[in-house]
């Protein structure tokens, strides 16, 4: 286990330089600097000129991704250029908003997914199964932005539809993500308690003569739950790199965000700075993910018996 | 180890896009799927898939009837000017922001155009987006997947590869394409591609490992058959009914992504409308004109909804275990 | 039991998260909290237990009657050194002084003092001898004198200050010297005595007072700015000014609080406080006047919004308006085909209906403009109008060779405010009319300016406010040959280039103001460069409280809320 763990931890490490190599040489052939960016229509050849050199923006890409790994292994991540503080403390600003929106919205997507997804097994391909995942499945179905704008809609006066003052701010853009993330809970739910619905010791259990509920909900929602506690590892740690749509759409200034600002004010520090955290973020939930999955697994089948 | 080596695949494979709103197909394949390794053992061999497709067609009506209204919805937007008389693209100032009526079925947008013609020729633009980039990201997922399944030295480097691609947040690296490339429709294509291939890739490459062990792969291999014969003739065969699966889960997808950029402003350019574009286009007069957010949105929900459920059944019919 | 284990482990992942989300929260209530503390301490009436959550801290100091302006802002400042960046003025002009300023008076933009009470201008226009108040003290305490004027200004040109804004005092004489690393300080700037200050320029210059009076010519203190090194503008304790209001505290993200100077020269300010709060959303900006939660919303930066005020008859009494110094304009690049054939640009000004746009976009808050110098700004005449007339437009293309159409790209950014978007796609229109075909190129900002800046975008709408009130500052802007390229406007009319120097070195002011016209003339009417579109109303929506707010002269967002004051 131990090793195993070792050795994941080891692989990331080219991905992290992968990561953050794709970003140089990407953005070495995408036009525009931060400088022209932050000058706008007030653009001053001159100075722009000017300070290019002494900001090193000139240097070859090469030059640039060679500085930033030796000052990144010196822990400096550098400054942004947009917001002219160091990458560190802007995304230390940023995470806490998006760390509150992950586990509102894993939370509301439990809520919604794994009722939806036992009452739709349990009542397989009824039209409570069909109506059930056409809800889960509705918030997969449409694009983030527009669930978001139907509820900023539906919502206006009633709750805050924009920002990120309180905690009553959350609960939109949790639920546009929340929802979303129901509709794969829902399916895993579904399936997974179907699986075991069918398994030998459940059919012994009815056979016996015990009633359906308590049958699902003793022996079959135990067991099928596990993949599902999987799963939600794994989407806690993709929530928590952050929803550009969702974040843009209700101005939480959280990781998706400053990504996309970033790269749109050509902020190549902060630009790595964030993709570097998110990936590592996803790459951590990933592992404690793994580990979930491998302690599950076989337990499931040998209780499954197959 | 097996299990280790299993999970790693799972996981890697859920490694998904970090900046997400949409969880991808390949998630969601997963989530209803189960282990691989027992699907190995129940792969139904290609030609009975014809059966098990019409099978799910009288078994599953939901799938039946999706698989209708995505064939109606076809139809339309491919006869769009049969249907409308308007042009989607003619601007007309004075007749802005109008209310659904006989004229204009669903109304009209801020520039005075009709929405019911938008949309028809918008789905243009939406379907395309839908069935390209999503054929050509798992074309090349399936060639880096068996490849990377079958030729163990290859196989590092470009499993490394996908997992920069799949680390990477996808709309970020969808962006900094569109930047690179300009938007265009074609480009959209293009960026698409570019994120979409790993995921293919993973399943690909976990199934041809299971497969290159098989009895038949083997004795394929001790007859002296060449390992491209092998991969195209009797591994890829066999991958094809999860691969069709996994195609119809892709386009929704990619029709979600092109919304996204869209919103993003790097997706599809005016005039030209995608439904994705009409949606967020409908961002400041919501309040004031609900039609251009409603009628677009369900466009959209309709088309992915009747693929998912499509897709749902697909599985079902070739996933043994739900076929009990 | 390993069931359990990962039930555990899914469990304290979860709990962890919980508990980083708790402190998440504390920390922002602290912060807030903290300042409300603050800016209690600073004011005489206190609301009892107002730290706390911000919505209901900002609710309940309004219903105590705390007399602070509550003003949204849409994107976060990169810092308020108004030297390193050229675009957020509004902590800048309520924080810092400037030499002189720009008033209007008798309802014309007007240079009055400011930290100098009077100034004296050689005969040649090339020495500025400026008389400084001797009652002006930092937020620090430490005293207002000469020194920090010249050393605001070598802070300036210093090369390791990397400033943006250097042209703003490069016309000083040794300025660019310092600059290129070529001196260490600026030899035309002069501390003559404590309270005297002489600046000596290379040539003459005739916006220089002007000039003086923007945010960017602010005016630091010497001791506490050099301290301060790269913290000066970012953290507030060490951000000094002369200002009517002192920098408080800055939440990332959340809001930035200024408080009343009580030792202000020209007297305190009526309010207590300014808090610029980050509402990015146009929609969110409308509920949270509604509700009480701001008090002056700008309605001209927040387009989206403008139909709903102006168009309920509640809010008629609320509205400020007051002409924008600026245009509206598109640019046509001379090095692209078709807009190389003057007949073709002038066949495209005509193809436009300026007036319908303005009226049913922008419910005609604006009027018509035939001139790149807007009313209001020193040098505006009244110009020759643009014709609308596709017929003679359409006569125009076929003389031009273009009888059977062409067609022509429309750049814009993918940034751009809504309203660019539809404006574009109703040119399209109009110009497919004459049997121009148009595409739109939407490019994202960065690469969009990039490509701009190197003279290669096509048509494209554009938008100038005035900095300093002198023609100057619009014609030099777009015109000179430099300028022109940047802007990718591209002409070539060797004329103006030279006349764009002539005008700037003129002392006599009548003379000099007729050489702008000759040029706008040429430019707009001739060499139609540009089409120019409109001058908005400046459109704002104050609470019922907010007595004595005006538009600034020129019409800008960020203005100073020093006369503003709050009547409950």
């Amino acid at each position: 286990m131990l090793k195993y763990i070792i050795k994941r931890i080891l692989i990331t490490i080219p991905v992290l330089v992968g990561v953050v190599f794709l970003i140089f040489v990407m953005l070495s052939v995408v036009p525009g600097d931060p400088l022209t960016v932050m000058m706008g229509e007030k653009v001053k050849v001159d100075v722009i000129e000017r300070l290019s050199k002494t900001m090193h923006l000139n240097d070859p890409w090469y030059v640039q991704f060679a500085w930033y790994l030796w000052n990144a292994l010196h822990g400096d991540f550098g400054t942004s250029y947009k917001l002219m503080r160091s990458v560190s403390s802007v995304i230390a600003n940023a995470f806490p908003k998006t760390l509150m929106l992950a586990v509102t919205a894993a939370a509301l997507s439990w809520v919604i997914g794994i009722p939806a997804g036992v009452i739709s097994a349990v009542k397989k391909n009824s039209i409570i199964d069909h109506l059930f995942m056409g809800f889960a499945l509705c918030g997969v179905s449409l694009p983030a932005f527009s669930v978001g704008m139907f509820l900023q809609n539906i919502f206006n006066g009633i709750l805050p539809v924009s920002g990120f003052a309180s905690p009553m701010h959350l609960i939109l853009p949790a639920l546009v993500l929340g929802w979303n993330a129901a509709g794969t809970i829902a399916r895993l739910t579904r399936s997974s308690l179907l699986e075991v619905l069918e398994d030998d010791y459940i059919r012994t259990a009815r056979a016996k003569g015990l009633a359906p509920v308590p049958v699902i909900v003793k022996h079959a929602l135990k067991n099928s739950l596990l993949p599902v506690i999987t799963m939600m590892a794994i989407q806690i740690s993709s929530l928590l790199s952050g929803a550009v749509i969702t974040e843009t759409l209700f101005s939480i200034p959280g990781i998706g965000r400053l990504a996309v600002d970033a790269i749109n004010g050509r902020d190549m520090p902060l630009l790595q700075g964030t993709v570097i955290f998110t990936t590592t973020v996803i790459i951590v939930g990933n592992l404690i993910a793994d580990i979930l999955y491998c302690v599950v697994d076989p337990r499931i089948r040998v209780e499954g018996g197959k | 180890m097996a299990t280790f080596e299993q999970a790693v695949s799972l996981a890697a494979r859920l490694a998904v896009d970090s900046v997400k709103d949409q969880y991808s197909p390949e998630e969601r394949l997963e989530a209803i799927g189960q282990v691989e390794e027992e699907e190995m053992e129940y792969m139904p061999r290609p030609d009975t898939l014809r059966a098990k497709l019409l099978m799910m067609c009288q078994e599953n009506k939901v799938a039946a009837a999706s698989a209708v209204v995505l064939a109606v919805m076809a139809l339309a937007i491919i006869f769009a000017d049969k249907l409308t008389s308007f042009d989607p693209n003619t601007v007309n100032l004075m007749e802005r922001l109008l209310p659904p009526s006989r004229t204009h079925w669903c109304g009209t947008d801020d520039l005075g155009r009709d929405i019911f013609t938008r949309i028809l020729y918008g789905g243009r633009v939406s379907l395309l987006v839908g069935i390209i980039p999503t054929s050509i990201s798992m074309f090349i997922g399936i060639i880096m997947g068996m490849v990377s399944g079958y030729i163990r030295h290859l196989d590092a480097v470009i499993m490394r590869l996908a997992d920069i691609v799949l680390a990477f947040p996808s709309i970020v690296l969808a962006m900094v394409v569109m930047y690179t490339l300009g938007a265009t429709t074609s480009n959209i294509f293009i960026a698409l591609s570019m994120i979409g291939w790993a995921g293919t890739a993973r399943i690909v490459r976990s199934q041809t490992l299971s497969l290159r062990e098989q009895e038949f792969v083997e004795a394929a291999r001790g007859m002296g058959v060449k390992k491209w014969t092998i991969m195209f003739r009797h591994i890829l065969p066999n991958c094809l009914p999860s691969l069709i699966v996994l195609f119809t889960l892709n386009i929704p997808d990619a029709i979600l992504s092109e919304a996204n950029l869209s919103f993003l402003g790097v997706g599809t350019q005016p005039p030209d409308s995608s439904w994705g574009l009409m949606v967020s286009q409908a961002r400041t007069y919501a309040v004031s004109s609900p039609w251009m957010l409603i009628f677009p949105s369900l466009a959209i929900l309709i088309m992915v909804l009747a693929l998912n459920f499509l897709g749902d059944g697909l599985r079902d019919a070739v996933d043994p275990h739900m076929k009990r | 039991m390993k069931k359990y284990v990962s039930l555990l482990l899914a469990g304290a992942m979860t709990a962890g998260m919980l508990s980083g989300c708790g402190s998440a929260f504390e920390d922002s209530t602290s912060t807030t909290g903290a300042a409300a503390d603050a800016t209690k301490a600073a004011q005489t009436e206190t609301s009892p237990g107002a730290a706390g959550e911000e919505t209901s801290a900002a609710k309940e100091g309004a219903a105590a009657g705390r007399n602070v302006i509550r003003i949204p802002e849409k994107k976060e400042f990169p810092t308020v050194d108004c030297q390193k960046n050229t675009e957020f003025y509004v902590v800048p002009l309520n924080i810092y002084d400037r030499l002189v300023e720009c008033e209007v008076v008798d309802g014309v933009a007007t240079i009055v003092p400011g930290l100098a009470k009077k100034w004296d201008i050689s005969e040649d226009g090339l020495v500025y001898t400026f008389h400084l108040r001797d009652d002006v003290k930092f937020h620090n305490g430490s005293d207002f004198t000469a020194d920090d004027v010249v050393y605001t200004i070598e802070r300036m040109m210093d090369p390791d200050t990397s400033a943006l804004n250097t042209d703003f005092f490069s016309m000083i004489k040794g300025a660019n010297d310092m600059l290129n690393g070529q001196a260490d300080h600026v030899e035309g700037a002069v501390a003559v005595d404590d309270y005297t200050v002489e600046l000596t320029l290379d040539v003459p210059f005739g916006p220089f007072l002007a000039n003086l009076a923007t945010p960017s010519c602010s005016i630091y203190d010497r001791e506490s700015t050099e301290a301060a090194g790269d913290q000066f503008g970012i953290d507030p304790a060490v951000t000094v000014g002369t200002g009517p209001f002192k920098m408080e505290s800055w939440v990332l993200n959340d809001k930035i609080t200024l408080v009343r100077n009580d030792d202000y020269f020209k007297g305190p300010a009526k309010v207590d406080g300014v808090e610029l709060i980050q509402v990015p959303d146009e929609n969110t900006q409308k509920l949270m006047y509604e509700n009480g939660e701001l008090d002056i919303v700008d309605l001209s930066s927040s387009t989206s919004q403008l139909a709903y005020f102006m168009g309920n008859d509640k809010y008629k009494d609320n509205l400020v308006t007051g002409p924008e110094a600026g245009n509206y304009f598109y640019a046509f690049n001379q090095s692209i085909k078709p807009m190389d054939d003057v007949r073709v640009r002038k066949a495209i000004s005509m193809a436009i209906d300026r007036q319908t746009i303005l009226d049913q976009m922008y419910n005609g808050a604006g009027h018509v403009v035939n001139s790149m110098l807007p009313d209001g700004v020193l040098g505006s005449y009244e110009a020759q109008e643009i014709p609308y007339d596709p017929e003679g437009a359409k006569a125009l293309l076929a003389e031009a060779g273009y009888g059977d159409g062409c067609d022509l790209e429309i750049y814009q950014k993918t940034t751009d405010a809504a309203d660019a978007l539809a404006m574009n796609q109703v040119v399209q229109s109009m110009l497919s009319q004459v049997g121009i075909n148009v595409t739109i190129k939407q490019m994202d900002e960065a690469a969009f300016l990039a490509e701009r800046k190197e003279g290669n975008i096509g048509m494209t709408r554009a938008v100038w406010w005035a900095d300093f009130n002198d023609p100057d500052n619009f014609l030099y802007t777009f015109f000179t040959e430099k300028n022109a390229k940047a802007r990718s406007i591209n002409h070539t009319n060797t004329d103006v280039f030279q006349w764009l120097e002539d005008a700037r070195a003129m002392v006599d002011e009548e003379e000099r103001m007729a050489l702008y016209q000759k040029i706008d003339t040429t430019m707009v009417q001739e060499e139609v460069a540009v089409l120019p579109l409109y001058q908005m109303d400046h459109v704002v929506v104050v609470q019922d409280w907010i007595k004595d707010f005006h538009i600034p002269w020129n019409g800008w967002t960020d203005t100073s809320y020093y006369t503003v004051s709050i009547e409950r």
